[in-house]
């Protein structure tokens, strides 16, 4: 095997050499540093690597595991956090100049789960500033700089898990956690060509994560594929007490196995005529060339469509609303200025302008959504449509004008709190991952997971990694 | 997750606030006091700004208005004309959700849960510190 082909191993290929004792993490571990510090500048992928915490947990994994205590298939696994994550000690910079000193002095609840599995943390990924609550115009909003796409350095990474998405891409890491309010998983996924999950709102537990619209903000792993997710995902699904959004005990924990039968369940999937308004041709292409796939090995495939509503519009409201408590003192002291972004530096004193009513009303709006969306669901077990109409953009693209098309689907999806999986399915001509995005019902994390398999068990584009020296 | 709000406003300045706040959202143009109908220096935008109805043109006015009550100083002219035109821009949305048809009965999606004694946290080992922003060097 080329040397480079360990960084792109599948979980379930790491995890059966580790087991064996075929491959010791600590190598690992090493591997994936010495590879993240020649590479992840070129990318400003991460705010900072974790040598001393990685090598520690790599010994202790080694250890356990050579004395048979294996864990399960993350231990001894490197992975990345977006840097909004809290980890005890180490500076969380949440991507924004006036937090660059901020340390916690405790672990998220995410990382402790990773933690408790045996994942090895190497890195904080780098993200855009906020996670992009207060606006942005450029992909430079960013302690970091613009995250560069492993793909085409002159492109983006999209945001705001921009880290996270370069990191998987370039095989830095075997998987990164990223968060989403409004398209910050699927939107990197899709870009950078890798498996992003949203999972459901209230399935993981935000302790210990920077707040930007409590009642929109997910977090999720971005991985090498959709089995890969639906591991990570069982290690960090879960009620947690010490955040009360999350769903209860019996309805948050997901299981994985590896023998789970995908044909067990035939899947009504539902081809979204309306999450676009347009494609880019070469987007379009794959699209074609995707929808034969799904046609093809899914039981039954129907054109669907989102319900029509000023629902963007709620989703803008209460996300610039609760944006604005959360950064309240950051706006009040003036420090929002030192954010990098002219955009950054000014919209969040106009997301402070809405009023209570109007807040309360898109949360009126909202409900009414989520019953027609469960309706939807009533014929549905998942939506599919292009995970993004456009491939990556330059890094120089004025994002306010050349990256705000309707996203009605993103907008309903997360208002919702429903799931939905971004798998990539082709490239374009200038070999541009395209992405595919399977959504369901809320608490449905299952149903996406299987559809994403079930497209991958039959398609190898999640398989291809760029090239990079 | 952000650690604590920090409000030590006064009285004073609560009283202040909230009558801004209610002149920005719920007072109709017409009824607003005589010296607001003063014409005022706003930036001047683009031609693709949004053409607002009188109403809606007030409303985003005073928003505007109510963001330089409390910042003016903070701003350059170039940051006054974009803020202008962010508030604009918000004006179109807001309406659109007013517009929407809702009933009495139609509750918001925010709902008290109410704090049973199972849910109360367990003893947690370490209390979260309260993170506030880093100190300018």
């Amino acid at each position: 095997m080329p040397a480079e082909e360990i960084f792109y191993l599948p979980l379930s290929e790491l995890a059966k050499r580790i087991e064996t004792k075929k491959l010791s993490p600590v190598e690992l571990t090493q591997m994936y540093l010495d590879r993240s510090t020649k590479l992840g500048p070129k990318l400003n992928a991460y705010a900072r690597l974790t040598p001393e915490v990685a090598l520690d947990q790599a010994k202790a994994a080694e250890k356990e595991i050579q004395h048979g205590h294996y864990r399960g298939p993350l231990h001894g696994i490197p992975y990345a956090a977006k840097d909004l994550l809290a980890v005890k000690d180490i500076p969380t910079t949440w991507g924004a100049k006036p937090y660059a000193e901020q340390v916690f002095p405790y672990d998220a609840t995410v990382i402790e789960h990773l933690t408790r599995v045996g994942a090895i943390l190497i890195g904080k990924a780098a993200m855009i500033e906020l996670a992009g609550g207060m606006g942005y115009r450029f992909a430079s909003a960013s302690l970091q700089g613009a995250a560069k796409n492993p793909w085409d350095t002159k492109c983006w990474t999209c945001g705001s898990s921009s880290g996270s998405g370069a990191i998987v891409a370039a095989g830095l890491a075997a998987f990164a956690i990223g968060s989403e309010t409004w398209g910050s998983i699927i939107c990197p996924s899709a870009f950078c060509g890798v498996s992003g999950l949203r999972p459901t709102y209230g399935r993981v537990s935000r302790y210990g994560a920077m707040a930007l619209a409590p009642s929109m903000d997910k977090i999720g792993p971005l991985a090498r594929s959709a089995e890969d997710c639906a591991r990570v995902f069982a290690a960090i699904a879960g009620h947690d007490p010490k955040d009360r959004s999350t769903v209860p005990i019996d309805k948050g924990a997901f299981t994985y196995s590896p023998s789970l039968d995908l044909k067990a369940r035939p899947l009504r999937v539902g081809w979204l005529s309306n999450a676009w308004k347009t494609l880019d041709s070469s987007v379009a292409k794959a699209l074609l060339a995707a929808d034969k796939v799904v046609r093809k090995f899914f039981g039954s495939v129907r054109s669907a469509a989102l319900p029509e509503g000023p629902f963007e519009d709620a989703a803008n409201i209460i996300i610039g609303s609760e944006c604005a408590a959360s950064f309240q003192t950051l706006l009040r002291s003036g420090r929002v200025s030192e954010l990098t972004d002219p955009l950054g530096q000014i919209a969040g004193y106009v997301n402070q302008q809405y009023s209570a009513a109007d807040y309360l009303r898109a949360n009126s709006i909202r409900e009414i959504l989520q019953k027609k969306m469960d309706a939807l669901f009533e014929s549905y077990d998942v939506l599919v449509a292009a995970a993004q109409p456009i491939p990556a953009v330059p890094l120089e693209t004025n994002l306010e004008t050349d990256l705000a098309f309707p996203d009605p689907l993103g907008a309903i999806g997360n208002l919702c709190g429903l799931a939905a999986l971004s798998v990539p399915c082709g490239f374009t001509e200038n070999n541009l991952p395209v992405g595919l995005q399977f959504v369901g019902r809320a608490g449905d994390d299952f149903a996406v997971i299987q559809a994403a398999r079930t497209f991958q068990l039959h398609t190898d584009w999640h398989r291809k990694h760029p090239k990079l020296s | 997750m952000n650690g604590k709000g920090g409000s030590g406003i006064s009285r004073r300045e609560f009283a202040r606030r909230a009558a801004i706040a209610s002149a920005v959202s719920i007072v109709p143009a017409a009824n607003l006091p005589l010296d607001s109908a003063v014409p005022k220096a706003f930036p001047s935008q683009s031609p693709d700004a949004p053409k607002l109805s009188p109403d809606n043109q007030a409303e985003a006015d005073a928003r505007y208005e109510a963001i330089l009550s409390l910042y003016r100083s903070r701003f350059s002219d170039e940051q006054k004309a974009d803020l202008y035109r962010l508030c604009l821009l918000a004006q179109e949305p807001i309406d659109r959700l007013r517009t929407y048809p809702l009933e009495n009965g139609d509750g918001p999606a925010l709902y008290l849960k109410a704090l049973l004694e199972r849910e109360k946290k367990p003893e947690v080992a370490v209390t979260p510190r309260t993170a506030s922003p880093a100190k300018k060097p």
